[in-house]
Order: structure tokens, then C-alpha cells, then sequence
């Protein structure tokens, strides 16, 4: 078990959360901005972390810069951009050794809060407040390639065409480095006006997961932060539509062997967390484990996909099952995935098999907090969330769900979308 | 029973290894203040093991690629249904996989350890298939493999595995080909299984919340004692040159990717293998590291992206050195690669570089001690490779600047260098 999270506020809308566990060997230290999702911001925003990474006014060079990280034992620091429901997050983060590791007795952890603030409130901007134009051009076409790079991964890429087509026109399609023409529209003026709207504005959340001291983060974040002019904003929880107006079906091709189904579901009303746990039940029952009742129908015993799951995503209450198909099968399995949801709904499991999915789902949540990312990724879910349910804590939530809220969970589900990424007949 | 305290001075932890009279190696590390165990079963015994005898046999039989993995398949089934149905009792998230030279069954769980446990040892020693089931396996692995083929990134590196390697089995995919498979039955299953599946060339390795006493329990109870065995594999006759300088292949991908990879010089023994491996892990990170002049110049002319990255890897019989990523230009990143070796070669390798790199290796390596699969996988790799665990971190603090120079020559060898490409339409 993992020690507890203390969150204490050290500036206007920015917290630092930490969480101490001696069983660690390195401290992770992460700096997070969450902002509103909007395609007209979602480029720019995106490519401030990517700037940010590449120095700071003191060590302007990156080739410095990854050097002191490299003696620094190798501590890593990364730029991400994530979306949590209608939110885009914007983080910075560095993960060092802990200093009992130390051969030379360097203050590590220090070195890598210093470091982590400087890069995000002290950047290299020129005279007129402009990010390096080369930096940024070289990000741009980064943004521009990950956003192109997305059919690689054709799983992945038809979960996500799924969720464009099933939320037009709701904050939540837009993807988290935006897309092609806002990212070509980013400039150095540009990526630099996002820059101070996002530390003037943006909700900060300073995450410490280690073995180590977070006292060090803590007092070079609120005196770098105490400099900064700041007015955040409290961030609105984007609303999406609760049901299906209708099933929306959409068919794309590429050269493929192996084709992917994927279906778009909404979960009904949420009124509470125990609302979040029941849905989080039912997907995995449903289709979140391997036997679960996709998993042993649609893939065991009808051999329709090679794989085929459902998951219920927390921070938008939208539920997607996914699979890997033969195109000559399509309409048999989705018509089974339909079957086997209706099952659900009408409390065709028993308690054997309710039981062995809270089971499952506690072993892996109470797992969580042997990780270091996994632990920062849990509570920064739980703070985006507004709450601070330990993993051990949930377990114990998913473990009273009832098999009444699971049925009910399932008859809230309505059909959206019925997205099909298939072969163009000229592969082999 | 023979049992041994194997300990880090440098980390303060250590953890116990047990020769158990059935012939398994145990190796068991529990980990204070983890909630979750984790358990990899696993036999010396990959794709590229196709051509073998032991000591009982006559000759040597050569089995159809791909068998390796679908055997690891058909064990996770048994008369009473497949092993996620067994494990569905006890909340434990299991999985198996099979690469170039191991295949492994394993398990995580916060609960029910002994439980897992008892399942996980008792289906890998219990196999059960019909011909029925072969066949059907043959279908779902058929798939499989059509998924594989799809995939940019694992053509590109098989590709490039093609381009290295004349002979050598590993330039076949792991799950073999459609053709491949086709050829398994269920006598040859048996066969690999009986020859493998030995205990002597077995081993346990278990990390995090768990006691060595239920371990012990559990193994007294299941497991019988295997007859001695001798395994000989069969000599491959692989040429020092590559096969091809370049590979390309069209898929559907944004930009292309590449792998740039070094035929190494292989067939050393075990020990030295993952001891030089780990030698080009930090030569790779002087080479091409994000504090690297190399990384700098192709990073600033756009010809890389955060994607880049190098690896080592390496086995009985191949040694590999690659440069991955993305680029709008792989033969420009190609030539510059080529470049900077020649340069390094002739300039010497760096002073301030070396030490920077082999401290960076030492806080990342220490890292892989302090997870409890990465903890299990790496006492795996160090068993499979005759030496313990904590070496690692020993042949890092121990290499010099001479140990590096000479690695240079020998893994990264501009006439034995691939380039493989796949492409957009």
C-alpha cells in the first residue's frame, strides 16, 4: 500500500500533491496545466510543453540540457499532452534517482525540481517575448507528424475516428495536438501568447511521487510561481449528451489485412461516483476482461476477432468496444456484441462471474500503486476529477456494486456509432 | 535442495535462489512495501529454436517456424477451459508471450498468490491438445499473424532482421507464417514440449508481495522431478556478412519509418553475450544519445523526431545494434549515422561522454530493480544468461573507455549495416 496523498495549495489555482513511498527508487516530479479543449487553442497549447522541454533562459542550449540529465543519472524528462474528458493537460515532468543512490552524494531530487521549474517559468523567450523560432519550427512539424503518424497504429486510430464521428460537435473530438491546419498555424508569436495565457490562467497541478523529499518542489515552485502574474480560471466540466440520438454508421478504407470494428456507446446519466463505479462494472464484465463476455462469445467461441473489448472511459462516461475482424464478418460480430449486451441487460450472468470481474478489477486498481507513473496517472485522474480516492479506497467502492446497478448501468447504454476501418480489396 | 543468498551491496536487497530437486531454478525476490507479486514461468525455449536433439534423441529434428509460440498458445488451454478461466478465480491478470529465445508464462496479483501460483504451475507442466484443437489454434494464430503484417512498426524491424540474416531463424517472425503453421500437428507439439518443457530448463521467477515458504509449499506439491536432459541445438550456418544493405516496404504510415541496424559478432559465450550487450547500451547512448552531437544535428535539420531511439539486442547466435524512428529522409539519417561512427572511430570515443552515459545507464538500470515485473523479467534475463541479476548493474559501474572503443569495432560496423524502410503509398 502506498503512503497517502497530501495536496497543499502554494499559489493562486496551483497545488502540489505528493504522495511518499520509501519502497520507490526514483521521485517523479511532474508539473500539469489543464485547459479547456478547443480546436482553435489545441495546437498551440499543445506545443508549449514541446518548447518548453527543449531549454531554459539559464541553459538555453538542449544539447546542455540533456547532458545534465544524463549526470543527473540518467534522469528523464518528458513533454506530454493528454485529454481528460473535455480538458486538455499539458505536462511537463522529470524522474530522478533518489538520492540514497547516489555515488558522488548529489542532491538529485533538488537538481531536478530546479531544473523542472526553470524549464517551465523561466523559458528562453527573445527581447520581444518571442519563443525561439527554430524550436518552435522544429515542434510544429513534430505536432505535424504526430498527428499524421495516427494510422499507424490502426487500432488505436479507429478507436479515435470512432470518437470524431460520435461527438461532431462536442468538445471531447477535438484531439489532443488538434489538427492538421491549427498545427501548421503555429508560430513562435503564437506558441509564446499560449505560453502566458496558460501560466496566467491555467489551473497548475504539481504532482511528487517518490521515496524522496517533496519539500524541495514544493519551495521552488511557490517562489518561482510567486513572480507570475496570475488569475486562473476554474475550468468547467464539459457536458456530453447522455444518450444516442441514433446509431451513426461510418466506413473508411486503407490497405489493411485485418479489419477494426469499432462501436460508440453513451452511459446515461451520471449522477454520482457509485454511478461511475457501477458503469466501470459493467464494461468490464461486459467486455474489459478475458472472460468477459465479448472475449469468450464473440473471439472464443464464435471466432469472429482476434480481439474484441469494451472500455468505459471515466472522464467522458462514453463506452467503445473494439475489434480486430475479418470484413466478412463484420455483421456477425457486431450483431453478437449487441447480443451479448443485451444479455447483460436482461441478467443473464451469475454471481460467479460478477464476482471474478471485481476481482480482476480490484487485483489491477490495488497494482496501481506499485508504480510510479501509475500511481501520478491515478491521482492526477482523481484530482482532474475532484476527489482523492486512494487506489485501495476504490477497490473497495468496485467491490459493493451490486448486480442490480450492473443491470442498470447496461440498460442505460444506447448505440451511437458504428465506426468500420476495412481494406480497399486490393491487399492481399 | 540448494538454497543461495544472492545480495546487492550497492542497493541494500538481495533475494533467494533455489536449486528445487523436481529441477527448476527458483529464483524469489520479495519486495517490502509492494502490493502486487509478480510471476514469470518460463522455459529456455524460443522461435528460433528449430532445429534440436537431446541426448535420448537420434537426430536432429527441424520443426516448422512459428512452433514456439503456438505451443505457448495451445498450454494455456486445459480440460477444464483456458488458463484466464482458471485464473478468473483468483483476480490475478495473467498473460504469456514468446520472443527469440524464451517463452513465458506469468501472472500479477495483489491476492490469492498461492492460488495463482498452484494454477500457473500446474497448467505450463499439464499440457492438453487434440488435433481438434490444433487446428482450430491454426486459425485464431492465422489471424494473428494477419494483424502482424499490418503493423509498420514489427515489419520494419523484421525486415530488417531479413536484410541482417541469411539463415538464422530469427529473421522469421515469432508467430512463424501461415504456411508454417499449417505444418504443426500435435505430435510435433509434443515433441517440442517434451524437449523444452524439461524442468532442468525451467525457471521460476517471482518478485514483490509473496513468501518464499508458499513458493516452496506450492512447488513440493505440483511439480515432479524431470529426468536430466541435454539439449543440442542445431549449429546455424550463418555468413559474417549481412544479406542486404537495404529493405523497403509500402504500408499505410504517415511519414516512414526506419530501423538502421549492426550485424554483431555473436556466439560468444552466455555471460559475455549480456555483458556485451549492455556494453552497447551505453555505447549506443554515446552514439546517439539526446545529449549526443549526432542526436543534435539530425534532431535540428528535422531529419528525427522524439520517436528516435536505439536498442541492443542479442542471443546465442545474433547480435543486433539498431537506430529506430521516423524521418522524412532514412538515408540521409543512414549516411550521418555511418558518419559519425567512422568519426568516433577514428577520434576516439569521448571522455566526458563516456562517464556522462555510464551514469545515466547505472539510474536507469537501478530503476529496473525497483518495479516488481521489470525486477522478475530481469532475473529471468540474467538466469537465461548464466550470470545473477545484480551483475548488471556491476559490468556499468566496471566499463571503460577501452571496453567501449573496442565495442565500437565489433557492433557497429559500417559493412555490416541494414537499412530497412517502410514507406507510405
Amino acid at each position: 500500500m502506498s503512503g497517502q496523498l497530501i495536496r497543499d495549495s502554494i499559489g493562486r489555482g496551483i497545488h502540489l500533491s505528493a504522495v511518499r513511498d520509501a519502497k520507490f527508487k526514483h521521485n517523479r516530479l511532474s508539473a500539469n496545466f489543464v485547459l479547456p479543449l478547443a480546436e482553435e487553442t489545441a495546437s498551440d497549447n499543445a506545443a508549449v510543453p514541446l518548447v518548453l522541454r527543449k531549454g531554459f533562459r539559464e541553459c538555453p542550449d538542449f544539447t546542455s540540457l540533456n547532458a545534465r540529465l544524463a549526470g543527473l543519472y540518467g534522469a528523464s524528462l518528458d513533454a506530454d499532452v493528454t485529454k481528460y474528458g473535455g480538458w486538455q493537460v499539458l505536462e511537463l515532468s522529470i524522474k530522478g534517482l533518489d538520492n540514497r543512490f547516489a555515488l558522488e552524494n548529489e542532491d538529485i531530487t533538488g537538481e531536478c525540481a530546479d531544473l523542472l521549474a526553470s524549464l517551465v517559468l523561466d523559458p528562453k523567450l527573445d527581447d520581444a517575448g518571442l519563443f525561439d523560432p527554430q524550436d518552435v519550427a522544429l515542434e510544429r512539424q513534430y505536432l505535424l507528424d504526430t498527428i499524421e503518424a495516427e494510422i499507424n497504429d490502426k487500432r488505436a486510430y479507429a478507436v479515435n475516428r470512432c470518437i470524431q464521428v460520435m461527438c461532431a460537435d462536442e468538445p471531447v473530438s477535438v484531439r489532443r495536438y488538434g489538427s492538421r491546419a491549427t498545427a501548421e498555424a503555429v508560430t513562435a508569436a503564437s506558441a509564446a501568447a499560449a505560453y502566458r495565457r496558460i501560466i496566467k490562467d491555467a489551473p497548475a497541478e504539481i504532482l511528487f511521487v517518490g521515496s524522496g523529499d517533496s519539500g524541495s518542489a514544493s519551495r521552488v515552485f511557490a517562489r518561482r510561481f510567486a513572480r507570475q502574474e496570475r488569475t486562473p480560471v476554474e475550468n468547467v466540466k464539459a457536458r456530453l449528451r447522455t444518450q444516442a440520438a441514433g446509431v451513426k454508421e461510418e466506413t473508411e478504407r486503407m490497405e489493411l489485412n485485418q479489419s477494426k470494428l469499432v462501436m460508440g456507446l453513451r452511459t446515461g446519466a451520471i449522477e454520482n461516483a457509485r454511478d461511475i463505479s457501477a458503469r466501470r462494472v459493467f464494461a468490464a464484465l461486459f467486455g474489459g476482461t478475458p472472460f468477459s463476455k465479448l472475449f469468450l462469445n464473440v473471439r472464443e467461441r464464435l471466432g469472429l476477432c482476434y480481439y474484441c473489448a469494451s472500455r468505459f472511459d471515466v472522464s467522458t462516461g462514453l463506452l467503445f468496444v473494439d475489434s480486430g475482424v475479418d470484413a466478412a464478418n463484420k455483421q456477425k460480430a457486431q450483431d453478437e456484441v449487441l447480443r451479448q449486451l443485451e444479455a447483460i441487460q436482461k441478467g443473464d450472468f451469475d454471481d460467479t462471474q460478477l464476482g471474478n470481474t471485481k476481482l480482476l478489477m480490484k487485483n489491477s486498481i490495488t497494482s496501481t500503486g506499485d508504480s510510479l507513473t501509475g500511481l501520478e496517472g491515478w491521482y492526477l485522474a482523481q484530482i482532474l476529477r475532484g476527489q482523492s480516492v486512494s487506489p485501495e479506497e476504490d477497490a473497495r467502492n468496485i467491490d459493493e456494486i451490486t448486480r442490480d446497478e450492473v443491470i442498470a448501468a447496461a440498460r442505460a447504454v444506447t448505440l451511437d456509432t458504428i465506426y468500420f476501418l476495412t481494406g480497399n480489396g486490393e491487399g492481399k | 535442495m540448494a538454497e543461495k543468498q544472492i545480495k546487492s551491496t550497492r542497493l541494500g536487497e538481495g533475494y533467494t535462489k533455489i536449486e528445487h530437486p523436481s529441477g527448476l531454478t527458483m529464483l524469489l525476490c520479495p519486495m517490502e512495501g509492494f502490493s502486487s507479486a509478480y510471476a514469470l514461468f518460463a522455459t529456455k525455449y524460443g522461435s528460433v529454436d528449430t532445429c534440436f536433439k537431446t541426448g535420448a534423441d537420434g537426430d536432429f529434428v527441424t520443426v516448422p517456424e512459428g512452433i514456439a509460440h503456438f505451443l505457448e498458445h495451445k498450454l494455456f488451454e486445459s480440460e477444464e477451459g483456458d488458463a484466464f478461466s482458471l485464473y478468473a478465480k483468483t483476480g490475478a491478470n495473467a498473460n504469456a508471450y514468446t520472443s527469440f529465445d524464451r517463452t513465458a508464462y506469468l501472472f500479477s496479483c495483489s491476492d490469492n498468490f498461492k492460488e495463482s501460483l498452484d494454477i500457473l504451475l500446474e497448467f505450463v507442466t499439464h499440457p492438453y491438445f487434440t488435433q481438434q484443437t490444433v487446428e482450430k489454434e491454426q486459425g485464431i494464430i492465422g489471424q494473428e499473424i494477419g494483424m502482424y503484417d499490418d503493423s509498420a512498426e514489427w515489419r520494419v524491424f523484421f525486415n530488417l532482421l531479413g536484410a541482417l540474416y541469411h539463415e538464422n531463424p530469427v529473421r522469421v517472425d515469432i508467430a512463424g507464417t501461415v504456411e508454417s503453421i499449417a505444418r504443426i500437428d500435435a505430435e510435433l507439439l509434443h515433441r517440442c514440449y517434451r524437449t523444452f518443457y524439461n524442468l532442468n530448463n525451467m525457471v521460476l521467477a517471482v518478485a514483490g508481495n509473496f513468501d518464499i515458504a508458499t513458493v516452496l509449499e506450492s512447488a513440493d506439491r505440483i511439480l515432479k522431478p524431470a529426468e536430466e536432459v541435454v539439449i543440442e541445438r542445431g549449429q546455424v550456418n550463418e555468413p559474417a556478412a549481412i544479406r542486404q544493405k537495404k529493405v523497403e516496404q509500402v504500408l499505410p504510415v504517415a511519414q516512414p519509418l526506419f530501423h538502421i541496424g549492426f550485424k554483431g559478432t555473436a556466439g560468444g559465450s552466455e555471460p559475455e553475450t549480456i555483458r556485451n550487450q549492455v556494453l552497447d547500451e551505453i555505447l549506443l547512448e554515446i552514439i546517439a544519445g539526446e545529449a549526443s552531437p549526432l542526436y543534435r544535428s539530425l534532431y535540428d535539420q528535422g531529419l528525427i523526431n522524439q520517436t528516435f531511439g536505439t536498442e541492443a539486442m542479442g542471443s546465442r547466435d545474433y547480435a543486433v545494434t539498431m537506430f529506430v524512428g521516423e524521418s522524412r529522409d532514412p538515408e540521409a539519417v543512414y549516411s550521418r549515422i555511418i558518419q559519425e561512427i567512422n568519426r568516433v572511430g577514428e577520434e576516439g570515443i569521448d571522455e566526458a561522454a563516456f562517464k556522462r552515459c555510464k551514469k545515466a545507464l547505472y539510474g536507469r538500470y537501478i530503476g529496473m530493480y525497483g518495479r516488481v515485473d521489470s525486477m522478475a523479467g530481469l532475473l529471468l534475463t540474467a538466469h537465461f544468461s548464466g550470470i545473477e541479476a545484480y551483475e548488471l548493474l556491476d559490468v556499468i559501474a566496471a566499463a571503460t573507455l577501452e571496453s567501449l572503443q573496442n565495442r565500437l569495432a565489433v557492433s557497429l560496423n559500417p559493412e555490416k549495416c541494414a537499412l530497412s524502410i517502410v514507406r507510405g503509398a
